[in-house]
Parts: C-alpha cells; sequence; structure tokens
C-alpha cells in the first residue's frame, strides 16, 4: 500500500513539475536544490496541565533535502512544488501527573492513570510534495505559502514510563510501581499506529545572496497529527517545526 | 508557572518552552488528586504494651489492593473508644474524620475517601478485634473456598477456615502480577487455579504460565504458579517482584509436621532466563513451610521475601523435603520442621513467629527459570502442632 502511495506521488509530482510537457514550460522553470535543518519536532496540539513539566529535550538530528522547481505566472507570482526528503527525531523526556496512559503489546494492554516520568522517543522518514504559491517582494526576497503532503518511508514513536506509579484501570485500581530499567518500567511501542500520510501547511521565505546561493526559512505545521484516528493512547501530536538552510540554484 | 526546563543541552529547548507557552497554558495549574487511599492507620492507646501483641502492631501500612484494614489486639484489650489516626492520597477526604473516636466493639468502622477532585470515591472496613491467641493441634488447609476477585472478576482467589469457621485471607497467590502482563487471560488461564476434583475435594492447581509479549519485552517470559501464607503486594510486582510475596502470618502454635497431597507433571522444556532451552534440565517444585521470628533485635517488623525465605537468620525452623518426585497420582508427603534454635513461648504467646507455607510449581520461578506447563496440585494441607517439646 506504501509503495503504491509512493509511486502515485512521484507520478503526481513529475506532472505537477512538468505541466504540459512543453518547451516554454520548461524553459520558463527554475531549479534549485535545498539543504537544511529543522528545528522543533513533534508537539501535542493541547498540553494539558498532566504535564507537569520537562525533564530534558533533545530533537536529535532533523535534516532536509530537496529539489525543488518553480513556474512562473506572473512578474511577482509563481507556482512552487518538488521533492523533499526529510529526517527527524526527537527526544523528550517529561514528568507527568494523572497522565492517561495506555501501554499495548500484541493483544495485551495495560492501562491506567499514570503519575511519574514518560520519555519518548519518535523518528520518521518521511517524502514531502510541497505545494506553494511564491511572491517575489523583490530579486532577493521571496515569500512562499501551501500545503504538503508527505508519506512516511519509515516511523517509529516508543518509550517509557518510569520512576513513578501506575492506578491500574482506574484511580483507585491496583497501584503499580514503575522503576527505571527495562523490565520495571512500561515499555511502549506505537509504530504500527502511526499514519503513513501526513498532510499540512507550510510557509517560508526564501532570500537570494549571489547568483547561484541563497537561504531559506520555513515553518511546518502538520494537520494531519501523527496517529491514526482510532489510536488514543497519547494525545494528539501533531509535527510542528522551522526549517532553516541554503538553497543551491541550478537554473 | 512550575514548568521547569532543566536541560539546556540545545538552544532549541528555549524554542520548545516558547512554543509551549504560546499554544497553551502549559503546566498550569496543578490538577487535584484523583486517589482516594487510606495509605496507613495508626491507633494511639495509652498503654500500647497492654493493647497490642507487639509495639509495631500500631500502625499499619495498607495495600492498594485492601479495604479492609484488621488490627488483631490483646484479647482483653477496650476497642470501645478508639481514634484511628489515617493518612490519605494526596489532597483526599474522609467520613468519618481520621482522629474522631469510635467504638469498635460491634465491627468494623466503616471509612469512605473521596479524592481531592471530588471524581473517586473508596470505602475501608476498618476492624480492631480483640485476639485469643489460641493453641491449636491441628490446622487444616483444604483449598476448598475459592471466588474470583471481586474488582476485575478475572482470576481467582482463596480463603482458609479460621478456628471459629469463619473464612480467612491467609492465603495469597502472584494471580494479580500475571494480570499485569496478560490482560486477557481467562481465569483458568492464570498460574494458580482450583481443581474442582483434588484428593479430597477441590485441591489447588500451580501451574508454569507464559507471560505473552510482555514479559519477552521486559525479560520475565514465565509465572511459576505460587500460592502461600502471606500477602501479595502488586504496588512492587513489576519493580521489584521478588519482594511483592511477603512471605508468613502470625502464628501461635509450634508446628512440628508440614503434610498434604500433592501431584506434579514438570513441563517439557526448561528455559533460562532468556527464554533459550536448557537441555536435559528437568523443572522441579518446591513445598515447604518456614517458621521464623517476626521482629528483629532492634524490634523492626521482619517480613522473609523471595529472595531470603528460606535463608533469612530470623528463621526458626524449617520443614522441607527437598525433592517432590514427579507423579500423576496423589502422593502424601510428611515434612518434619527441623528447628535451629528453642522457641520462647512468651515471644509465640505474643505473636512473635510466623509461619510462612510456599508452594509454586517452579523452583526457579522467582528469577524467570522454569518449563512452561509445570504442574503443581496440592491438597489437604496439615500443620500438626505441638504445645511443648
Amino acid at each position: 500500500m506504501t509503495n503504491i502511495k509512493t509511486i502515485l506521488s512521484v507520478i503526481l509530482f513529475v506532472i505537477t513539475t512538468t505541466m504540459g510537457v512543453n518547451a516554454t514550460v520548461l524553459d520558463s522553470l527554475s531549479y534549485d536544490v535545498r539543504l537544511g535543518y529543522a528545528l522543533g519536532g513533534t508537539v501535542p496540539t493541547h498540553i494539558s496541565n498532566e504535564i507537569r513539566g520537562i525533564n530534558s529535550y533533545n530533537p536529535g538530528f532533523n535534516f532536509t533535502v530537496a529539489v525543488e522547481a518553480s513556474y512562473p505566472l506572473n512578474e511577482r507570482w509563481s507556482l512552487h512544488s518538488g521533492l523533499r526528503f526529510e529526517l527527524g527525531s526527537m527526544d523528550v523526556d517529561s514528568r507527568v501527573k494523572n497522565y492517561d496512559i495506555e501501554v499495548v503489546r500484541g493483544e495485551e494492554s495495560l492501562k491506567g492513570i499514570f503519575n511519574g516520568n514518560v520519555c519518548i522517543k519518535t523518528t520518521q522518514r518521511r517524502l514531502t510534495l510541497p505545494i506553494q504559491a511564491a511572491y517575489s517582494l523583490s530579486d532577493k526576497w521571496t515569500l512562499r505559502g501551501g500545503f504538503f503532503m508527505g508519506w512516511l518511508t519509515n516511523r517509529r514513536f516508543w518509550g517509557w514510563a518510569y520512576d513513578g506509579y501506575l492506578r491500574e484501570g482506574t484511580p483507585v485500581g491496583p497501584k503499580i510501581e514503575m522503576g527505571s530499567e527495562p523490565g520495571d518500567r512500561g515499555d511502549f511501542d506505537f509504530d504500527a499506529n502511526m499514519r503513513h500520510m501526513q498532510w499540512g501547511l507550510d510557509v517560508g521565505a526564501d532570500w537570494q545572496i549571489h547568483r547561484h546561493w541563497g537561504a531559506f526559512a520555513e515553518l511546518t505545521y502538520g494537520l494531519s497529527g501523527l496517529f491514526k484516528s482510532d489510536f488514543h493512547s497519547v494525545e494528539t501530536l501533531r509535527p510542528l517545526y522551522g526549517t532553516l538552510g541554503i538553497i543551491y540554484r541550478i537554473k | 508557572m512550575d514548568c521547569i526546563i532543566r536541560n539546556y543541552r540545545h538552544l532549541i529547548i528555549g524554542v520548545l518552552a516558547t512554543l509551549m507557552m504560546t499554544l497553551n497554558t502549559s503546566c498550569g495549574d496543578e490538577p487535584d488528586g484523583c486517589e482516594a487511599d487510606i495509605e496507613t492507620v495508626t491507633l494511639h492507646v495509652s498503654s500500647p504494651e497492654r493493647f497490642f501483641f507487639q509495639a509495631t502492631d500500631s500502625m499499619q501500612v495498607v495495600l492498594s489492593t485492601d479495604s479492609v484494614i484488621t488490627f488483631a489486639v490483646r484479647g482483653d484489650a477496650d476497642v470501645t473508644a478508639l481514634a484511628p489516626v489515617l493518612t490519605l492520597s494526596q489532597g483526599a477526604t474522609v467520613i468519618p474524620a481520621s482522629g474522631t473516636t469510635h467504638d469498635f466493639s460491634n465491627g468494623p468502622v466503616i471509612y469512605t475517601v473521596t479524592s481531592q477532585d471530588g471524581k473517586w470515591q473508596r470505602t475501608y472496613r476498618v476492624n480492631i478485634v480483640p485476639t485469643l491467641v489460641t493453641v491449636a493441634d491441628t490446622l487444616c488447609y483444604d483449598f476448598e473456598h475459592y471466588e474470583l476477585e471481586t474488582a476485575t472478576q478475572r482470576y481467582y482467589q482463596w480463603h482458609n477456615v479460621l478456628p471459629d469457621g469463619s473464612l480467612g485471607n491467609d492465603w495469597a497467590t502472584a494471580n494479580a502480577g500475571y494480570r499485569i502482563s496478560m490482560s486477557t487471560a481467562l481465569p483458568e488461564d492464570y498460574p494458580t487455579t482450583p481443581l474442582a476434583d483434588g484428593y479430597d475435594g477441590a485441591a489447588v492447581c500451580l501451574m508454569t504460565r507464559d507471560t505473552g509479549p510482555f514479559g519477552r519485552m521486559a525479560n520475565k517470559r514465565l509465572a511459576a504458579g505460587n500460592m502461600f501464607l502471606g500477602t501479595f503486594d502488586i504496588r512492587i510486582a513489576m519493580s521489584d517482584h521478588l519482594h511483592a510475596t511477603r512471605f508468613g502470618i502470625p502464628f501461635t502454635s509450634r508446628p512440628d509436621h508440614f503434610t498434604g497431597y500433592y501431584t506434579y507433571e514438570p513441563g517439557p522444556t526448561v528455559q533460562d532466563f532468556y527464554g533459550n532451552p536448557i537441555e536435559g534440565r528437568v523443572d522441579s517444585a518446591d513445598v515447604y513451610a518456614v517458621f521464623y521470628r517476626n521482629h528483629d533485635a532492634a524490634g523492626n517488623e521482619v517480613v522473609l521475601y523471595g529472595d531470603n525465605v528460606l535463608s533469612s537468620n530470623q528463621i526458626v525452623a524449617i520443614a522441607n523435603l527437598g525433592y517432590y518426585k514427579p507423579t500423576t497420582s496423589w502422593t502424601a508427603w510428611d515434612a518434619k520442621f527441623v528447628y535451629r534454635e528453642a522457641i520462647d513461648e512468651q515471644l509465640l504467646a505474643n505473636r512473635g513467629y510466623s509461619l510462612a507455607i510456599v508452594f509454586s510449581s517452579s523452583r526457579r520461578g522467582g528469577d524467570f527459570i522454569g518449563a512452561i506447563g509445570s504442574r503443581l496440585c496440592v491438597d489437604k494441607v496439615r500443620l500438626i502442632c505441638t504445645h511443648e517439646e
């Protein structure tokens, strides 16, 4: 299924970027290669007061490689698209109180109310197709905005509840302490519950510094969430990150 | 705003903190407590030595799974006007209030605890029971009284018959712990189950079970069937399982012989901690009784655990045949208590000794080594006691 989606999406990309297969269209396209580093990660849409604090946050190594093309519509406006490969990871360790949690393994699950610490680790590799409208403020500055479709080629979401206790089922259920070592803590693994497809909005700005070289900044916000809609073990998480990078203009 | 960002490894932390503040009132007011437990109960009386058997009896730590709290006090103690002092979950309230005086001579006083957020309640029955020290000749354990655990209806629990004919809660199993890893298991699939047709009426059946995907993840791949006199502390079943089995109940007679009937069928393949088969090894059962001093020299209460029940220097006597030959037909055992020291009669009368009886379908189950399928059935257990040597 993933492969079919990937192939379809690549076809879509080719169609979008070579629309009309017309020499004049091709001639008027400009291409660039982008290399970016993303700051940010996956955030809850609503940070409840059940999350009492962040013990540590590590955004990991997040980068983007992209080949993008622009098609001018008039003097100021142009269409912007391309193909991006994004690699992201994040570790968050937080303190929680009265936190609903469900640990699932195969058919078995352990759920209840957790007080203590929760460590979440996530990595994802994503192929993204952005479709944006671009507006040139000047020769040097261009603003862009639009939406993107992304499909995850690899995704991991795991972690553990530790140094705390679970009230099994309800707050008056059996109290079960969790330690910090593997086997004593509550490990969870939600890879299978993650979406393959993601979509969302992004806005950005390009700054042409030199004939071939430039810089860009972009803010990406996922609308689709990280997990399938029937999954409720963790709160709704959405990708939100800013990317800073360099542009090399091929043509 | 008590959201503290402790780790300044990356500049981005500041960005995240800003985002959190922008998106919502993150780390806002601390949510109200939702728990409604009595955590401890303490009795303050004017002359504790005439009221309690042991000084440590005045305070009890209440397990999260308990809703009946019983103080066994001296037979002539006056329980008509006592004011238990309770500690509760954070922010919880209790009716009647902690420290108010009640008459416990007509049975338990019922306390209702409400969580700080007002959404959850628990009721507790607190008994303060004047207890006559009885010296029995023979104690009988026949495993005829069992039922599904009340709250979950997922696994069985057993009751012993007390001298007055009422039912006690002296037998414990680790079934509640098995439920953590195998939430879908049926009552019959738990490590400790009743056997309707035993040697004489019902018996108890202990089987070493696979702990499923959670067990594999945690390197706790099996659960031996077990049953013991004592309590099971679910709180530390995951974090410190050997201390979750609290072996022993106060015992006021001098045990002399430990007898009963068993069948034992070792499972096909003994596996090690990592689940790998150990060729040529046959699983073995544990069937023993341990008599020990339940306070140390400094007066601290002592309970024996999975890691010292056969090695503690508090032990006074052990009855253990050591080897229980595999057999599918009911076979009698008779193990004599071997004493290491003389009994202190005064201490015996003051409930200063405890007795643990332990059955397990895999002797090394505590280390998660054994054969899945090993099956030990036990019936008609007797403790034959003597008044004096």
